[in-house]
C-alpha cells in the first residue's frame, strides 16, 4: 500500500488544507478559529505547507492591522487529491 | 501540534468537518435584494402611476437608479473595509467570487439592454424581466437558496406574459417581477441570515 503523504497525514495541516480546497482563500484568524489551533502552532504548520509549495501565504495591511491570507495552490490540490486517492486504500483494501 | 498519529479515519473525519465546515460559511444577509427590489419595485410603481396619469416627467423617476447604484457602491465599500475581529469576513468563498461575476454580468447587459432601447422598443421591459430572473435564479443556485430560485422561475414566466402585454401595464410586470423574486426571497434570506 502506497504511504500515506506524511505532509498531509497530521491533524492541524490536514484540517488547514481541507478547509482552503473548500474556499477561495481564508485569513489566518479564520484558520486558527476552524482548526482551534494556537496561533504559534499554526504558524509553523502553515510555513511547512508553504514550503512544500502547497500553499501560498500573502501578508498585509488592513486599516494598520496585519492580516496574512492564506490559499492553496495547483500543487496543493494535487497532493490533497492524491492523499484521498491513498486513504481510501486503507478504508476499503483492495481485495 | 506535536505530529499526533491519526488513522486514515479520523483522517476522512477531518477533511469532512473542514469541507462542511466551509460550506455552512456561504451566507448572504439579503441587503441587495432587498434595497435594489424595493427601490425599483416604487419606481415602477410610481412610473405606472404617472403614465396613467399622462404626466410628462414620470420617467424621471429613473433617475433614482444612478443614486442606488452610488449608495450601493458605498455600501460594499464600507462593508469590505470594516474591520472587525468577531466578524466572519475572514474567509473568500467561491459563491462570493461566482456572486461577483453573475452581478457584473448582469450590470453590463442591463446596460446593453437600457442603452439599446430606441431599437427594442416593447421587448425592453420584457428583456430586463427576463434578465432579473437570471440574476436570482443563478445567486439562489450558488447560495442554495430555494426561494430565490423559485423567485426568479416566477420571473422567466412573467418575462414571456409581458412580451404580450401593451407597454403600460408591462411596467406592473417589472413590479411584479421584483416583488416574487427580490423582495420575498430578499427578506426571506436576511431571516436565515438573523437566525444563523
Amino acid at each position: 500500500m502506497k504511504e500515506l503523504d506524511p505532509l498531509l497525514h497530521s491533524q492541524l495541516r490536514l484540517g488547514i488544507i481541507s478547509l482552503l480546497i473548500s474556499v477561495k482563500e481564508a485569513e489566518f484568524t479564520h484558520l486558527k478559529g476552524e482548526t482551534n489551533a494556537t496561533a504559534g502552532n499554526l504558524s509553523i504548520q502553515l510555513q511547512k505547507l508553504k514550503e512544500a509549495g502547497y500553499i501560498e501565504i500573502e501578508k498585509t495591511f488592513k486599516d494598520n492591522y496585519p492580516q496574512t491570507t492564506c490559499k492553496i495552490t495547483k500543487v496543493g490540490i494535487k497532493a490533497f487529491e492524491n492523499y484521498v486517492k491513498d486513504l481510501q486504500q486503507y478504508i476499503k483494501p483492495k481485495k | 501540534m506535536e505530529e499526533q498519529n491519526i488513522n486514515p479515519e479520523q483522517s476522512m473525519q477531518i477533511i469532512q468537518s473542514m469541507i462542511n465546515r466551509a460550506q455552512s460559511n456561504v451566507s448572504d444577509n439579503g441587503f441587495y435584494f432587498i434595497f435594489w427590489g424595493w427601490l425599483v419595485f416604487l419606481c415602477s410603481v410610481i412610473f405606472y402611476i404617472t403614465l396613467k396619469m399622462e404626466m410628462q416627467y414620470g420617467w424621471l423617476v429613473w433617475s433614482l437608479m444612478p443614486l442606488g447604484g452610488i449608495f450601493t457602491g458605498i455600501y460594499s465599500y464600507y462593508e469590505h473595509r470594516k474591520y472587525n475581529p468577531d466578524a466572519q469576513k475572514k474567509v473568500k468563498t467561491y459563491a462570493e467570487v461566482y456572486l461577483g461575476y453573475l452581478w457584473i454580468a448582469f450590470g453590463i447587459s442591463l446596460c446593453t439592454i437600457l442603452f439599446m432601447m430606441g431599437k427594442l422598443g416593447e421587448s425592453t421591459y420584457p428583456l430586463v424581466i427576463n434578465l432579473y430572473a437570471i440574476g436570482t435564479f443563478v445567486s439562489g443556485g450558488i447560495l442554495r437558496f430555494k426561494p430565490l430560485i423559485i423567485g426568479g422561475a416566477f420571473s422567466f414566466a412573467i418575462a414571456i406574459v409581458s412580451f404580450f402585454t401593451p407597454f403600460e401595464n408591462q411596467v406592473l410586470l417589472v413590479a411584479l417581477s421584483l416583488l416574487v423574486s427580490y423582495i420575498i426571497p430578499g427578506h426571506l434570506l436576511r431571516n436565515k441570515f438573523k437566525n444563523q
